[in-house]
């Protein structure tokens, strides 16, 4: 036949392998002669020259070595089931594990990794902080104002909610609001509305909506009490606090999402993640939109002690409840606290009289709830 | 057909040839544990390689007539597809919220139907997807490969969606058995064409009696995982009776129960480390409360200690992964062990001499897969 076969002859034994050339699907049984280059020969197949520094080892089954080589189509496979042939091969061909993942190929992965998320998190710190800050200014206020006309039409339909339109509690409520955007020199116009739920909260949609829910306005005592929580949401439009807000979790949530892709759980790595680092960009929005609203109620001539009263009636104290660190608004106690410490016995005139004061408590009409 | 008329009548079929799965369960083992510790250190990134890894595992044990097949993916062209994807994603989920914000102004969640706009994307993303896990797959120096349009096969996927809402999943094996007609039609092994012969009315016959009897699994709840193994053969089993490529037909002898040993081990063990991460929260929680001062260490104290929560934290890490390395071991492993370890093939001759043909895909379909959060078959 040829010299692969003699050479294997006067070895004592055949060097036979299995091949398939990557063009077809035929299997070969070969025999291999280990001179200049790889020779892998059959009978009815020209003979095929591989140069060792090109063949590299590829995944095979176990008890076999299954090699291919750079300047052969690439599918091309030699598969050797001798072992003692195997080591024979192995021995000649110095680059055949290159294409392994190796250890230092596993330490770049971990690096890069690590680079990455280190500056995801630079990001999520600094980087969405910013460019939330900047860039809610930028929004066209008619933009604004869809945002909140959609948040409306969804809010109403979760608390499942009507606003409240008894005509003298309108009037008192449209009163209290005058008075307070007056003082905030608001830059634009406000829709102030109450809602009929037993839920005690207020809070600001972008657009200038202001919503009072009732359940508030039932455990108020008086009308500073109410204004002063008017006043801190009036605070949240001012600093257009919902629109950084909404920048700001898109981009955390999305990058944090990113990051743990498909890891089972990941919902919960990701909710955690993302309180936690939102709790304490929302907590510096609070604590400013409280800053705003004692600055108005002092304008105003009244004391921002009431509004901290009415959060600790509603809240309690917090102190032992949750971890600060969690929370998205400052504890109440050092909301009080911070209110009480400014107290100053009232220099202006009441911002209702008692009849607009009781018109007001009953603007969704006769109390039956809470 | 032949040319060789003067023999006088055609060779016996050959007798069908197994196909023989030959991985070791540890070696798999140490694969994934390795694997989850690794994407614990990376945060989630080492995931394209574990799946890789993974892959190249159960491929090359996997052998067909004797010939181990071959996987030739590799974990950057994932990270690369599954970046490029992300680009492509990001403005169509800025897009999204922009549409969604205007509908929602029109009624409350009417932005909704929007979603279905992601759905179909997500049949997009498994189709392409299995396109890259196809051209990878290589079988004595020939690869396979696909042609066929994704957004083709999304189309069809949405019909038969509709259809089977309006029929309550009465018409699911007939959406199976089309959407398989569909991918195997535009599959190739080299020049061997794919083909799906499997009837939607098959499939139906095999399991029918499940899908009456399933509401007796939401009340009798230990039934279900009876039920889910049992409907899982049966599936594998019809799917795999229905391949066809050329002349090569296979066939598939798994047992209904075969699965139902798996599904009940990885509760076993999903309630074993549940109970060993629950007695590690409370051991945490004790040793806390002993090291402060003890009048003053209310469970309410107890709970919002930094510490404490770094080790739940840690814990539940922990539990995840070895709760991902079990899943992998039972469902892809076990599963896929008995599923090769059934199939017969017939006919294999017709493949002895197939030429090669077939272009590679990009990892596009599988980053978009992994970024939708989709995955199939």
């Amino acid at each position: 036949m040829d010299n692969a076969t003699e050479d294997a002859a006067a070895a004592g034994r055949v060097r036979s392998a299995i091949y398939f050339d990557g063009k077809s699907s035929r299997r070969w049984a070969v025999v291999l002669a280990f001179g200049e280059q790889l020779e892998i020969s059959a009978e009815d197949l020209s003979p095929v020259l591989w140069s060792y520094s090109d063949i590299r080892r590829v995944d095979g089954a176990p008890g076999m070595l299954r090699v291919s080589c750079l300047s052969a189509p690439p599918l091309a496979r030699l598969e050797i089931r001798d072992a003692s042939l195997a080591a024979e091969l192995a021995s000649g061909c110095l680059r055949l594990g290159e294409n392994r993942l190796d250890g230092r190929s596993v330490a770049k992965i971990v690096g890069w990794s690590l680079a990455a998320v280190v500056s995801i998190i630079v990001v999520v710190l600094f980087a969405i902080p910013f460019a939330a800050d900047r860039l809610a200014p930028l929004v066209p206020e008619p933009f604004e104002r869809r945002l909140g006309d959609a948040a409306d039409v969804q809010l109403k339909t979760v608390f499942a909610a009507r606003a409240c339109n008894d005509p003298a509690g309108q009037a008192a409520f449209g009163k209290l609001m005058s008075a307070l955007g007056k003082s905030a020199d608001l830059d634009m116009p406000v829709q102030p509305s109450v809602l009929a739920t037993p839920i005690p909260n207020a809070f600001a949609l972008p657009g200038g909506r202001v919503y009072l829910l009732n359940g508030l306005l039932a455990k108020a005592n008086s009308p500073d009490e109410i204004a002063g929580v008017l006043a801190h949401e009036l605070g949240h439009l001012k600093h257009r606090d919902s629109l950084r807000e909404l920048i700001y979790n898109g981009g955390t949530s999305f990058l944090i999402g990113l990051l743990f892709g498909d890891v089972m759980g990941s919902s919960a790595v990701i909710f955690a993640s993302r309180t936690l680092v939102t709790a304490s960009y929302s907590r510096e929005a609070e604590q400013n939109a409280d800053t705003f609203a004692i600055d108005v109620m002092q304008k105003l001539g009244r004391s921002p002690k009431a509004m901290g009263e009415l959060l600790f009636r509603v809240t309690g104290k917090e102190g032992n409840k949750s971890l600060s660190i969690l929370a998205g608004h400052p504890l109440t106690e050092d909301r009080l606290k911070r209110m009480s410490d400014l107290d100053r016995p009232a220099s202006g005139p009441p911002l209702l009289t008692a009849g607009e004061w009781s018109a007001l408590k009953s603007i969704c009409g006769p109390r039956d709830k809470i | 057909m032949s040319q060789m008329s003067f023999v006088p009548q055609h060779p016996p079929p050959l007798p069908p040839v197994a196909a023989t799965f030959s991985g070791d369960r540890g070696e798999f083992f140490r694969l994934t544990a390795r694997g989850a510790a690794l994407e614990l250190v990376t945060f989630g990134f080492y995931r394209f390689w574990l799946v890789t890894d993974i892959r190249r595992h159960l491929w090359s044990h996997t052998a067909i007539d004797g010939d181990a097949a071959e996987y030739t993916g590799r974990g950057k062209e994932l990270l690369i597809g599954f970046l490029f994807a992300m680009a492509i994603l990001v403005p169509i989920y800025l897009v999204y919220a922009l549409i969604s914000i205007e509908a929602e102004r029109f009624k409350a969640f009417g932005s909704f139907p929007l979603l279905i706009g992601f759905y179909a994307f997500g049949q997009f993303a498994i189709y392409r997807a299995r396109r890259y896990r196809l051209t990878r797959t290589v079988w004595r120096g020939v690869r396979f490969w696909m042609d066929g349009s994704g957004w083709a096969y999304a189309w069809r996927a949405m019909l038969w969606g509709c259809l089977v809402l309006l029929t309550l999943g009465f018409a699911l094996p007939w959406r199976a058995a089309a959407l398989e007609r569909y991918k195997m039609r535009h599959s190739h092994y080299g020049e061997l064409q794919g083909r799906f012969e499997g009837r939607g009315w098959e499939f139906f016959k095999q399991f029918w009696w499940l899908w009456l009897l399933s509401p007796i699994a939401i009340v009798l709840f230990p039934l279900a995982p009876f039920f889910y193994a049992e409907f899982k053969a049966r599936e594998w089993r019809w799917w795999l009776g229905g391949l066809r490529f050329g002349a090569v037909r296979l066939e598939s002898k798994l047992l209904p129960t075969a699965f139902y040993g798996l599904y009940w081990k990885v509760i076993g063990w999903f309630m074993l480390l549940v109970t060993v991460t629950g007695a590690y929260f409370g051991l945490c929680g004790a040793v806390v409360a002993m090291l402060s001062d003890a009048p003053s260490a209310t469970p309410a104290a107890i709970s919002r200690s930094i510490p404490l929560l770094v080790m739940f934290g840690l814990g539940y890490l922990v539990l995840i992964l070895s709760l991902n390395v079990v899943m992998r071991l039972y469902l892809q492993r076990d599963v896929w062990a008995r599923v090769v370890a059934s199939i017969h093939l017939h006919g294999i001759e017709a493949a002895a001499n197939v030429g090669a043909k077939g272009d590679l895909a990009s990892a596009l379909g599988e980053g978009f897969a992994d970024g939708l959060d989709v995955a199939g078959f």
